[in-house]
C-alpha cells in the first residue's frame, strides 16, 4: 500500500503524519548526536528554515529527511521509454517562507553534459499543481485547464554555467573551422552589428528559444497541461545547481512555495530522471507518480 | 494511428495523423544522370543557411556517390537492414512501411545516428560498386558502376519527423507542402532526427534544436526556385509543385514527369513516406538495385528516358534555365517555354543550342584559344 493511495481516507492519514513525524523528530534528534543520516520518509517533508542552501553539498540538507522515490519508465505515451534505468531518486526538501528546495540525489555513472547530435544531457525535474493540492492533476504533465509546474535542470547547461566555453570546440575538441560570417572583418567585435549576423544563422536564438549557448542559470521554468504541452514559464524565477557526486548527481532546486502551500501544508509532487547515456530526452524518462510533500517546521 | 492513401505505394498505410494534404505540395524533379557531383548545391546552401556554430557538420542538400556514399554514414542500410521490406505486386507494395512496422512505445522504426556517423560527409566519392581490373575500362557494358545522388529534405506528404516529434513543433504547411520545425517549440528531443529515414534533419548542438531544409521557402514564395537548384552546375533540377495522381495537369512540368510520362520517381516509396523529390534514375546501373531505391517503376522510367522525344527532351532542356518556378510549361515547334501561373513566358530555351566555332587564334587580342598547342 503506498502512502499516495491512502490520501483519502483522512483520519488514517492524520495518524499516519503523526507518526511520521514523531520518527522524524527522533530521527533528528538521534542524527543531531550521532550523525546518523534521518530515516526515509514515505513522503517529502520540507522542513522550514531561514535559508535555503543552493549547494548540494551544505550541510544544511543533512538535517532534511530523505525520502526515496522509486522511478517508472515513461511508458504512457509514445515516444516511450522501453528500458528502465535510473532505479530511484534520493530527495531532501527545505523551506523558507516564501521559497522551497530540492536536493535530488541519483546514481549515474557517467556524466553527460555535452549536446551534440545522438548525445543527450543528464536532467532532473520536479512538478508541482500550480495551487497546493491533495486532488492533483494527472500526473503525467498534468491536465488541459489544471496546469502544472515544473523545474528542469540539465547537465550541459549547468557546465555553461560553471564555464564551459560557447564553441563547438568545447563540444567536439577535435572540430575546425574555417569562417563564421560572424567573424567577417567588417564587423566589429562585440557590435550589435556582429551579433545581428550571428543570430541570422541561429535561427532558434532569434525565435527567442534559448536551449543552448550561453546561459545565466541551469534551470529552467515550465507548464504544463497534459503530455506534448509542455512550455516555458513567462520568466525562470526558480534557480538551481548540480554538481557531480562519487556515484551520480545531486541537483538541488529551488522556487517560490506554490499557491496555497502554508507553513502546515500539503500538497502533491513528482520528479523525472533523464539518463544521458540511455538516449532519454523529451517523454522517454524515468518518472515518479505524485508523491506528498508536507511542509513541517523544524524542531 | 489514422488511415490514409499513398498513391506511391498503391495503398492505404498506417500514419499517425489523418491525411490532411495541402493546398499544393512543393515537389522537385533531379535527373541523376547529369549531376557531376561538384557539390555546388552542397554550398549554395551551406553559405544561405548554415553557416553559423553548431551547423558546421549540416549539410541539408548533400551529394552521395551510390552506391557506398551516405550522409550521415550508411543511413540507407541500416534502415533497410531493420524494414521488413516486402515485394511489389505491379505498383501495389505488400511489405510494411516504416509506419506499420514501428516497434511497441514507439511511432516510427527508425535508427539513431551518433555524432560519428556524420564525420565523413563524402565518404566513398566515386567509389565503383566492383574493382576494376586492368583493361575493364576499356570494354562495353562497363561492369563496374556509380551515380550520384543529390538529396535534400523530400517534404514528403507523410513526414516521419513530423509524426515522430512528441510536441507537435514539426508542421507542414498548407499552402505549399513544406515541412519546417518550429524554432520557437522545438526543445531538442531529436526525435525528429531519429525519425526520418532520409536523415535529413540535424540537431544543432550550440541553438539545442533541431534544424532542417526549408526549402528555401522565402524564394518559393516569391516564384523563385531554391539556391540548391538555381546554383546546379549540371542542371539537374526543376522546382515546383506536384498534383494528386488523378489531377495530374499534362502543363505542369513536374506532373508531366512524374504522372504523364512517369520518368521521375521517389527515393524508397516503400517507406511510405510519400516522398516529392523525384529521380530521373541514373542509366547503365543494375537494375534490382535501382528497383530497390525508386521502386517498380525503373524500367519504364529509363526506357522512356532513353527514347525521349521532343516534348520530353525539350522539358528537360528547361531544367536550369531560370531562377523562375514554371509551374507551366509549353512547346512550340523546336522552341520549349517554361511559363508561370497566368500563362506568362518566364524564358524560352531552343531545342538545340546553335553552334558556335571558336578559331584556335584570337588575332583581335593575339590570344590562342587552345590548351594545348
Ligand atoms: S525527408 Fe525527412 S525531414 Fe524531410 S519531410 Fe521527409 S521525414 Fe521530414
Ligand atoms: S550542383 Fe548539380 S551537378 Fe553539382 S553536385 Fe549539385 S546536383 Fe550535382
Amino acid at each position: 500500500m503506498s502512502f499516495a493511495s491512502t490520501a483519502r481516507s483522512a483520519p488514517l492519514v492524520s495518524a499516519f503524519r503523526r507518526t511520521i513525524w514523531l520518527v522524524v523528530v527522533a530521527v533528528l534528534a538521534a542524527g543531531a548526536s550521532c550523525r546518523r543520516p534521518p530515516a526515509p520518509t514515505p513522503e517529502v517533508l520540507a522542513l522550514t528554515t531561514e535559508a535555503l542552501p543552493l549547494d548540494p553539498a551544505d550541510g544544511a540538507w543533512q538535517r532534511a529527511p530523505e525520502h526515496v522515490a522509486p522511478l517508472l519508465p515513461q511508458d504512457l505515451v509514445e515516444p516511450k521509454l522501453s528500458k528502465p534505468s535510473t532505479p530511484a531518486v534520493r530527495v531532501r526538501a527545505l523551506a523558507s517562507a516564501s521559497q522551497v528546495a530540492f536536493r535530488l540525489e541519483w546514481i549515474d555513472a557517467a556524466a553527460d553534459d555535452l549536446p551534440g547530435a545522438g548525445r543527450f544531457p543528464d536532467g532532473c525535474a520536479v512538478q508541482l499543481p500550480r495551487s497546493a493540492s491533495v486532488d492533483a492533476p494527472d500526473p503525467q504533465m498534468g491536465e488541459s485547464g489544471r496546469p502544472v509546474e515544473i523545474v528542469y535542470w540539465r547537465a550541459d547547461w549547468q557546465a555553461t554555467v560553471d564555464g564551459r566555453d560557447d564553441t563547438i570546440q568545447a563540444l567536439y575538441p577535435n572540430a575546425t573551422v574555417d569562417h563564421y560570417p560572424f567573424e567577417a572583418r567588417s564587423l566589429q567585435p562585440g557590435s550589435e552589428a556582429q551579433r545581428q549576423m550571428a543570430r541570422r544563422y541561429a535561427p532558434a536564438d532569434a525565435a527567442g528559444n534559448r536551449r543552448g549557448g550561453l546561459r545565466q542559470s541551469a534551470v529552467e521554468d515550465l507548464v504544463a497541461e497534459g503530455p506534448g504541452t509542455i512550455a516555458p514559464a513567462p520568466s525562470t524565477t526558480s534557480r538551481g545547481r548540480g554538481v557531480r557526486t562519487p556515484n551520480g548527481w545531486a541537483v538541488v532546486l529551488t522556487r517560490p512555495l506554490p499557491n496555497g502551500l502554508g507553513p502546515r501544508g500539503r500538497t502533491q509532487i513528482a520528479f523525472a530522471i533523464w539518463e544521458g547515456s540511455a538516449q532519454e530526452a523529451g517523454a522517454r524518462k524515468m518518472r515518479t507518480g505524485w508523491v506528498g510533500l508536507s511542509m513541517r517546521e523544524a524542531p | 494511428m489514422a488511415r490514409v492513401y499513398n498513391w506511391q505505394i498503391g495503398r492505404e498505410m498506417s500514419y499517425w495523423y489523418p491525411e490532411s494534404r495541402p493546398r499544393k505540395q512543393f515537389a522537385a524533379v533531379f535527373d541523376t544522370n547529369k549531376c557531376i557531383a561538384c557539390q555546388t548545391c552542397t554550398l549554395a546552401c551551406k553559405t544561405t543557411w548554415t553557416s553559423g556554430k553548431g551547423q558546421e557538420y549540416m549539410l541539408w542538400n548533400n551529394v552521395e556517390t551510390k552506391p557506398y556514399g551516405s550522409y550521415p554514414l550508411a543511413w540507407d542500410l541500416n534502415l533497410l537492414d531493420m524494414l521488413n521490406a516486402g515485394s511489389w505486386n505491379g505498383g501495389r507494395y505488400t511489405g510494411q512501411t516504416i509506419f506499420e512496422s514501428a516497434p511497441a512505445g514507439e511511432r516510427v522504426l527508425s535508427w539513431r545516428p551518433a555524432s560519428d556517423d556524420y564525420a565523413y560527409p563524402n565518404v566513398g566519392e566515386d567509389d565503383c560498386a566492383v574493382g576494376v581490373d586492368g583493361g575493364a575500362s576499356f570494354s562495353l557494358p562497363h561492369m563496374a558502376w556509380f551515380f550520384y545522388l543529390a538529396r535534400i529534405c523530400n517534404h514528403c506528404t507523410y513526414p516521419a519527423c513530423l509524426a515522430s516529434c512528441p510536441r507537435g513543433s514539426i508542421y507542414k504547411r498548407p499552402e505549399d507542402g513544406i515541412v519546417l520545425v518550429d524554432q520557437g517549440r522545438c526543445r531538442g528531443y531529436q526525435e525528429c532526427v531519429k525519425g526520418c529515414p532520409y536523415k535529413k534533419v540535424y540537431f544543432n548542438p550550440m541553438t539545442g534544436t533541431s534544424e532542417k531544409c526549408i526549402a528555401c521557402f522565402p524564394k518559393m514564395e516569391m516564384g523563385l526556385q531554391p539556391q540548391c537548384f538555381v546554383n546546379c552546375i549540371g542542371k539537374i533540377r526543376m522546382a515546383g509543385y506536384i498534383s494528386r495522381p488523378e489531377q495530374a495537369r499534362p502543363d505542369n512540368p513536374i506532373d508531366y514527369l512524374v504522372h504523364v510520362r512517369k520518368v521521375a520517381l521517389p527515393l524508397y516509396p516503400q517507406l511510405g513516406l510519400e516522398p516529392n523529390v523525384y529521380y530521373i534514375p541514373p542509366l547503365n546501373v543494375p537494375i534490382p538495385f535501382l528497383r530497390q531505391m525508386f521502386g517498380p517503376g525503373v524500367e519504364a522510367a529509363l526506357k522512356v528516358y532513353r527514347n525521349a522525344d521532343a516534348d520530353l527532351a525539350g522539358l528537360l532542356g528547361l531544367f536550369g534555365s531560370t531562377e523562375s518556378v514554371m509551374t507551366k510549361w509549353a512547346r512550340r515547334g523546336d522552341e520549349v517555354m517554361g511559363l508561370d501561373d497566368s500563362g506568362r513566358e518566364l524564358v524560352r530555351v531552343p531545342m538545340r543550342e546553335p553552334v558556335f566555332v571558336r578559331p584556335w587564334y584570337d588575332k583581335a587580342n593575339n590570344v590562342f584559344r587552345v590548351n594545348c598547342p
